[in-house]
């Protein structure tokens, strides 16, 4: 086994002093010298024309120094897909839901900028509109973009291997149809960003994204600029969960309003407005038949799935592919079909989060294996285990399980949670139960399909010699990707964690997609790894041909030089070194030659020496439509049991404990790893048990608060045994793969698989509410009383 | 979305506060914790240029034990009432309610007399009051007055309270032997939550004939107001305590006593149900304490 020196550690993390102590400096905390704030004007009305705007008296306003609509700022589309770029910075022709952004002012104080927000006269004629799948797919419903026509964003069919027949061929064939509620990603920190314009006209946007990348893209593309002329910058994040993956509205109207005044401007979402943009999880319908023969294998799945998508199409189409695909594992699964509909109507945009697209379906699918395996009379854990892929298998779709700890999963949370003895012997009210998922490590495609490196990095050794500077433009959103890629630079180059500086986060460092579908530990790992090893490459080199020994007799560990031949003679490059440092007093006298003499001797010998790193995916494989939502490098995976107790009178669920094992491939930061386990079970638990944004029959979102929209508390959170599972991933960097996403996947379905083993009843639709909880006890006493 | 701007009134005495309401009538707003008001404010569900605090007057907090009553000041906080020797040894019903109501940091703001000057049926203090047979104090310039807590709701943000008085506290009975009381509050989870339903009950029982001599129901979340169960309390008055006169009380509760109404947190056939489920059990604790 391959012996590491930094990574699989719990190495503190780089941002915990700031953050500890209040200093870490986010979006809001910046102020620029005559800087102005923004506000939007957004519509009141969830679908409407717009027959006139008038500023005149906004304008008026002392201290109002611009105010802008979409006659000023012109109409380019953008988007997430260029394949649907479907939105302008402000409406054109008409809104399409409550939010719709109609103009935006910028004044020398936010108060003056909210009442000029409140002077702008539009005047509207109301359309009919439409909430919901079942009213927008009608044939005579109100259409919401000319170009999609029937309101439809995006529509899939899929058919691998042959359905029909496999169903056929099945002894038992259970249908379900399970939904969920549109969730929010209820990050702390709402979205807020500055944007600033130098004398040269290059464009600085100080922004709280996912994705650095992605936003210098479409704001160059909707200003009309080079994009090396724009730079887009992350301070420290308050998490993005997905929802802060693309460019938004007010980042552009800001950079708008900047060029507008030659300006610094800042501009926030409040609360109400982060509800109001959403683009969080879906409202997913998923109807699934699964068909499995006497002994449980599994033979067919017929999908077909509906969401519920909003005003806009945001991730939408990566989305209802994603619902699809990923179920095809990790059993394995000869017939899969899928059709799969993305509709418009006039709600926030729904778009990525956590587990992007395949959550509900995972849902959805798990109750249904526990029901089969029920049936069949075979423990739910026998059933998955029966099927389980592992590693080397491919999907039915073309998804490649290159490492695959899923029965080691298994086997820790069946161990972990005293599985055996529980399951069967627990009182009416108790309960217990399980499910699997697992999830990409990263897409081979940016989201707008190109040839570019998904990420580049670049280290720089200071010529002084032993601290490595790592430049990357990845995103640190919480998820603790700085501290990931300082250990990988480290262990790469050999040195301890402390001679590595990283900086991130800023366009100015390189490419790298962001922080979304899993990727950066993988991809952003590997460009890093890949910098390290140029760098010290260098280093070798010089100290191969000064001491006259092949580069392949060397090595740097721990900050040192290892040489084959220990008895080298290194001495003079010390003399040398020392001499480089006259009147110090704390010159090297370790036995072995030290990084920084190594590194600072190659500074003399070749000036600054840098290493540049790069990654992109080979081809993953797929030469069908949609092959790109689903095909990864590396699969994390995770088992999860969770144990329950039901309130048989009153309907309440309570989590008792969570037993939660993930393949993340080698770890980089166990805690880290950790932490992303138990951020997971908590989301997971949120959207299971009482998350939802719900709205009036006007469009209205009538819970735009984090009181009444319900995330989990610390009271509510149970004891979480987080239990890692490190396969080693030939296709990541030191053996690593994601963790950020797969392990919400089993949440929801081991908890509903809980509640049906304490109560007695399955239940179709989230959340777990107390009143969906007793209705349902309630039918199913009747039922039984009927019987 | 901003606090808009307003006077900040701070008066350290009750006089000074009954002057400056008099003087500014309904253009005031009296404010304690401001976790209601505050919050309404930013909202814009309620406009004020004046807010008058009543923070500074050191005796509005104060619990004290005075007899056969214990008095409580209006701007006695959450968190004080659920430390509060006296409240937990006499008034445990009243420590839930306390315990329960929003997340810590609300709790250590949030006051016993602002809660009930929200007048939110679903206030957490209230039934615990009312099953305690409360009486509310009550002063202007013109003088005191009491009235009893049963009779101080009038629909939701609406109390018995004039423009020009306030309410400075409350006075609980100590409550008798052989008597217990009990709070449950039902939501979706278990912190920082407004409550779905909310119930309390007190029961008095005689040891020897094993009956009810007394009892109370308050109903949260149900009606425009919390309200008394006086159905079930009659129904139950004399019968044998044990679980069947719980279930009865419980289904007159459900049945008779309370109409309540479906928004976006609950049914009203969900909190109908509940009703009759949270009697039962709040009376069954309740007399399982007075034993």
């Amino acid at each position: 086994m391959k012996e590491f020196n930094t990574i699989r550690t719990r190495a503190n993390r780089l941002d915990s002093p700031d953050k500890a102590t209040g200093e870490a400096i986010y979006v809001d905390d910046i102020s620029k010298p005559g800087m102005l704030f923004g506000a939007l004007l957004q519509s009141p009305h969830a679908h409407a024309k717009v027959l006139s705007i008038d500023t005149t008296e906004a304008k008026k306003l002392p201290g109002v120094k611009a105010v802008l609509t979409s006659k000023d700022v012109g109409t380019i589309p953008y988007g997430v897909s260029p394949a649907r770029y479907d939105e302008t910075v402000f409406v054109t022709d008409k809104v399409r839901y409550v939010g719709d952004e109609i103009a935006a002012v910028a004044a020398t104080s936010l108060d003056i900028a909210l009442k000029a927000v409140e002077l702008i006269r539009v005047e509207y004629e109301i359309l009919p509109a439409v909430f919901t799948v079942e009213d927008a797919i009608k044939e005579d419903a109100p259409q919401i973009h000319e170009k999609y026509k029937g309101n439809l964003t995006a529509e899939v069919h899929q058919e691998f291997g042959d359905v029909e027949k496999g169903l056929k061929e099945s002894d038992i064939i259970k249908t379900t149809t399970v939904k969920n509620k549109r969730q929010d990603g209820a990050f702390l920190e709402m979205q807020g960003c500055i944007a600033e314009f130098d004398r040269r006209g290059n464009l600085t946007l100080t922004s709280g994204t996912q994705t650095p990348h992605y936003v210098q893209r479409t704001v160059a593309m909707v200003l009309g600029m080079d994009i090396g002329k724009v730079r887009v910058k992350k301070p420290y994040l308050g998490a993005g969960f997905g929802i802060k993956a693309a460019a938004n509205p007010m980042e552009l109207a800001c950079c708008f309003l900047a060029k507008e005044t030659n300006k610094p401007v800042k501009m926030n979402y409040t609360r109400e407005q982060v509800f109001m943009f959403c683009r969080a999880r879906h409202q997913f319908t998923h109807t699934i038949t699964t068909g499995a023969k006497k002994d449980g294998t599994l033979v067919a799945l017929k999908h077909e799935c509906t969401l519920d998508g909003g005003a806009y199409s945001s991730f939408g189409i990566a989305t209802v592919y994603y619902a699809g695909s990923l179920l095809a594992g990790p059993y394995k699964l000869p017939n899969m079909s899928y059709e799969g509909f993305r509709v418009y109507n006039n709600k926030p945009a729904c778009g990525a989060q956590r587990g992007h697209g395949a959550v509900i379906a995972r849902a959805a699918f798990e109750q249904q294996l526990d029901m089969i395996a029920e049936e069949l009379g075979i423990d739910p854990m026998e059933l998955r285990i029966k099927n389980m892929m592992s590693r080397g298998d491919t999907t039915c779709n073309d998804l490649n399980m290159s490492s695959f700890g899923m029965s080691e999963c298994i086997d820790a949370v069946r161990e972990g949670s005293d599985w055996d003895r529980k399951k069967g012997n627990m009182p009416i009210g108790k309960g217990i139960g399980m499910a699997c998922g697992f999830f990409v490590s990263g897409a081979g495609f940016p989201i707008y399909r190109s040839d570019t490196y998904h990420g580049t990095v670049m280290i720089k050794l200071t010529e002084d010699g032993g601290t490595a500077l790592v430049y990357t433009a990845s995103a640190e959103i919480g998820q603790g990707s700085d501290t990931a890629f300082a250990m990988i630079a480290a262990e790469a180059l050999g040195v301890p964690l402390s001679a590595i500086r990283l900086a991130s986060g800023d366009t100015d460092m390189g490419v790298d997609l962001g922080a979304y579908s899993s990727r950066q530990t993988l991809m952003t790992g590997h460009a890093t790894k890949d910098a390290a090893e140029h760098v010290k490459s260098q280093v070798l080199a010089v100290l191969a041909e000064k001491l006259d020994t092949p580069v392949e007799d060397m090595d740097i560990k721990n900050g040192f030089i290892e040489f084959k031949n220990q008895t080298l003679d290194f001495s003079e490059l010390r003399t040398t070194y020392i001499k480089e440092h006259r009147g110090w007093i704390d010159n090297p006298d370790s036995e072995k030659l030290t990084f920084n003499e190594a590194s600072r001797i190659a500074y003399l010998e070749k000036g600054t020496i840098v290493g540049t790193g790069k990654y992109k995916p080979v081809f993953l494989g797929g030469k069908y439509k949609g092959a790109a939502v689903g095909t990864s490098p590396a699969y994390g995976c995770s088992a999860q049991v969770a144990e329950v107790t039901v309130d048989m009178g009153t309907g309440q669920v309570i989590i008792d404990n969570v037993t939660d094992a993930h393949d993340c491939g080698k770890a980089i930061n166990m805690t880290s790893v950790e932490g992303q386990m138990e951020g997971s079970v908590s989301m997971g638990m949120g959207e299971a048990m009482h998350e939802e944004v719900i709205f009036d029959d006007k469009g209205n979102v009538l819970n735009n608060d984090l009181a009444e929209y319900k995330l989990v508390t610390a009271m509510d959170m149970p004891k979480v045994k987080s239990i890692v599972v490190e396969s080693d991933e030939p296709n990541g960097p030191f053996g690593a793969k994601e963790v950020g996403e797969g392990a919400i996947m089993p949440t929801i379905p081991a908890i509903l698989n809980a509640v049906y083993d304490a109560a007695g009843v399955r239940i179709y639709e989230l959340p777990l509410t107390p009143e969906r909880v007793y209705t349902a006890i309630q039918e199913y006493k009747e039922r039984k009383g009927a019987a | 979305m901003l606090l808009p701007e307003f006077e900040l009134h701070e008066p350290v005495s009750i006089e000074d506060a009954l002057k400056l309401k008099k003087k500014h009538g309904k253009d005031a707003r009296l404010m304690a914790g401001g976790t209601d008001v505050l919050v309404l404010l930013k909202k814009k569900v309620i406009f004020t240029d004046t807010i008058i605090s009543l923070l500074q007057i050191k005796e509005l907090s104060q619990i004290k034990e005075s007899g056969n009553e214990v008095v409580i000041g209006a701007c006695a906080t959450m968190a004080q009432l659920s430390k509060s020797s006296v409240i937990k040894e006499k008034f445990g019903a009243l420590k839930s309610s306390c315990d329960n109501l929003g997340s810590h940091l609300i709790r250590n703001r949030a006051t016993i007399g602002g809660n009930c000057c929200n007048a939110s049926p679903a206030g957490d203090t209230m039934p615990s009051l009312m099953i305690y047979d409360a009486k509310v104090m009550i002063e202007s310039t013109d003088g005191k007055r009491e009235v009893s807590i049963k009779n101080f709701f009038k629909g939701p943000g609406v109390t018995d309270l004039a423009i020009h008085e306030i309410l400075t506290g409350f006075k609980l009975p100590i409550p008798p032997k052989n008597s217990g009381a009990h709070y449950i509050q039902l939501g979706k989870r278990r912190s920082s939550e407004i409550n779905v339903v909310n119930v309390g009950s007190f029961l008095e029982y005689d040891p020897d004939t094993k009956t009810i001599i007394n009892s109370r129901i308050a109903l949260g979340s149900v009606a425009a107001t919390p309200i008394r169960a006086q159905k079930a309390e009659e129904l139950i008055k004399g019968k044998p305590a044990k679980e069947d006169t719980f279930y009865t009380a419980g289904e007159t509760a459900r049945k008779e006593d309370c109409k309540p109404i479906d928004d976006f947190r609950g049914s009203a056939a969900y909190r109908q149900a509940m009703i009759g489920v949270l009697t039962k059990r709040t009376l069954q604790a309740s007399f399982e304490q007075a034993q």
